[in-house]
């Protein structure tokens, strides 16, 4: 029975509800070898947008190639490099060692977003997402969300210009209702969290705005100088999504954003070839 | 600007401080103090659902661009009240930036996590959940719940329970934000103002003095929720610290705004008895 404690965004994907994302998907004659059989992400270069990625961290494995910072400038924010490659609280480096996991061959680039807000975090979130897309990203890991209204036009052009630019961005999914971009744009994939401690099951739910559910509780994750955490939440999701993501874009180098979505639900746990 | 050379205002620069007058007022009418109490029995409820050992909300405070510790329920909570923290730093200041709500476990076994707030508070946490507080301007601060004594770690569940607590939390504190904004951005301008003329004045304008006068520009108007005022308070916000040509300006405005209120108040002396024209209320 519908339980009303469960998280909104996660219900599809926990529990008895689960079932119900069983179902035929309309594209035959893909499964997860033709998807990514034989790729380990080399290739493609994954960005993080977040906290900031530790370099040294064995989790990410040395595959950072790119570490950035944006901060407030005089008018707009300043994307500098950032040669120390600090994680200011950890959790980008959690979701780099997530990514890595599932596609040690990509690289990865940082782009810390995170610092004193004076007002201006939303912007300086766009900024970075911005610079991501234009520095040759194929895809970008979003674990944050702006919330407020004024942002809204402001990332739907940002989100336009990733699909147009060829750009797959997987954002977490918000907990909270109410306005949070980009997560809730239809071309961005959004995820929220799953409680089945496999990193290689996913689902795809064709009833958004969440269409994807990937493993996001009680996740061993690299964290802070060197250490480990155990962390839940939709923001640990999403970056097995975008691992999924750099897998296919290294078997399948022309496959859109779009066409990277499509399948990605194709092959999601629950889904069978047919009509 | 000197008290023989009075500023001339347009009408709708009046009219525009009345209204910034006028938020400040309804605010007031919220009761200060009452928010507070929300948040506590907010904490309080929170700790006993979880049955955590503390909960704790902290607001972002944007005059000095630190997230603060408001209030704590729990036994090991307390030590918390009034900590600052950057807005970039731990647990609480991601999920403020991020607006992402988080779970985390194992936190003890990092020494390094939160070493501020805990070496100020004295308790370091096995396992915490995170959620924003989220109203319809973005997030304005942080709910958290620190060890759940009945399990190890907290779960998706928890986090969407603690989301719903964060929602009342945000309600409450959104009225007491609007007080404590613009009645402190009042009462500053004002102080700037008597300060800069104190020197071609026999009588410096005492604290008191002052608060009579924030009263008193907030007094007597009606309600209006226009969202027009938010602007124009922040624009006046900014203009005060940057750039002293439109200081200049803005103080002049609201000298003017100040010498009305000192002659409602010299008449409202004259008309009633009440010593204190808060207690009218």
């Amino acid at each position: 029975m519908t339980d009303p404690y469960l998280p909104a965004w996660s219900e599809p994907f926990v529990g008895e509800r689960r079932g119900d994302l069983d179902r035929s998907v309309p594209i035959a004659g893909i499964d997860r070898e033709a998807a990514f059989g034989g790729v380990d992400g080399t290739g493609v270069t994954v960005a993080i947008v977040d906290s900031g990625v530790e370099r040294d961290h064995p989790a990410v494995g040395g595959k950072l190639i790119r570490s950035v910072k944006v901060e407030p400038g005089e008018d707009d924010p300043v994307v500098t490099d950032d040669p120390e490659a600090i994680d200011v609280v950890g959790h980008g480096t959690a979701c780099a060692g997530i990514i890595h996991g599932l596609a040690p061959g990509a690289d990865i680039i940082s782009v810390r977003v995170l610092g004193p807000d004076n007002r201006g975090k939303g912007t300086i979130f766009a900024a970075g997402l911005e610079w991501a897309i234009t520095q040759g990203a194929s895809v970008i890991n979003l674990s944050l969300s702006s919330k407020s209204d004024a942002m809204f036009a402001v990332f739907h052009e940002i989100v336009d210009e990733a699909y147009f630019a060829n750009v797959v961005l997987v954002s977490a999914a918000n907990n909270v209702p109410g306005p949070s971009y980009p997560s809730l744009f239809a071309s961005v994939i959004s995820v929220a969290a799953h409680d089945i401690p496999d990193r290689w099951t996913w689902f795809y739910n064709p009833s958004p705005p969440v269409e994807f559910g990937a493993y996001g509780v009680d996740v061993d994750v690299a964290w802070k100088d060197g250490s480990r955490m155990i962390a839940t939440g939709n923001s640990f999701a999403a970056p097995h999504v975008a691992g999924l993501a750099a897998l296919i874009r290294a078997k399948h180098p022309n496959a859109t954003p779009f066409e990277v979505k499509a399948i990605l639900a194709a092959i999601s746990n629950g889904a069978r070839p047919g009509g | 600007m000197t008290d023989d050379r009075p500023p001339t205002l347009g009408p709708e620069a009046v009219g525009l401080l009345q209204r910034i007058a006028l938020r400040g007022d309804v605010a007031r009418r919220l009761e200060i103090g009452s928010a507070r109490a929300v948040l506590r029995s907010v904490v309080e409820a929170t700790v006993a659902l979880f049955e955590a050992e503390a909960a704790s909300i902290a607001l972002y405070d944007a005059a000095t661009d630190r997230l603060v510790f408001e209030v704590a329920a729990g036994q090991q909570g307390q030590g918390v009240i009034g900590v600052a923290i950057r807005p970039d730093q731990g647990i609480a200041g991601y999920v403020y930036t991020s607006g992402q709500a988080l779970a985390l476990s194992d936190v003890a076994s990092d020494p390094r996590f939160g070493r501020t707030v805990a070496e100020k508070t004295a308790y370091v946490p096995r396992s915490i959940v995170a959620v924003p507080l989220v109203d319809d301007h973005g997030t304005i601060g942080v709910l958290e719940v620190l060890d759940k004594r009945s399990q190890a770690a907290f779960s998706l569940r928890d986090i969407e329970l603690a989301g719903v607590f964060a929602r009342q939390a945000a309600v409450a504190i959104r009225a007491s934000r609007v007080e404590r904004d613009l009645a402190g951005l009042l009462r500053s301008t004002l102080a700037e103002l008597a300060s800069t003329s104190a020197a071609d004045r026999a009588d410096p304008v005492t604290e008191a003095a002052l608060d009579e006068l924030v009263l008193a520009a907030t007094d007597g108007l009606g309600r209006d929720d226009d969202s027009r005022l938010w602007t124009l308070a922040e624009q006046v916000a900014r203009i005060r610290g940057i750039d002293p040509d439109r200081l200049e300006l803005v103080t002049d405005l609201l000298a003017a705004l100040a010498r009305q209120a000192e002659r409602d108040v010299r008449s409202r002396r004259r008309g009633r008895s009440s010593p204190d024209p808060r207690h009218d209320r």
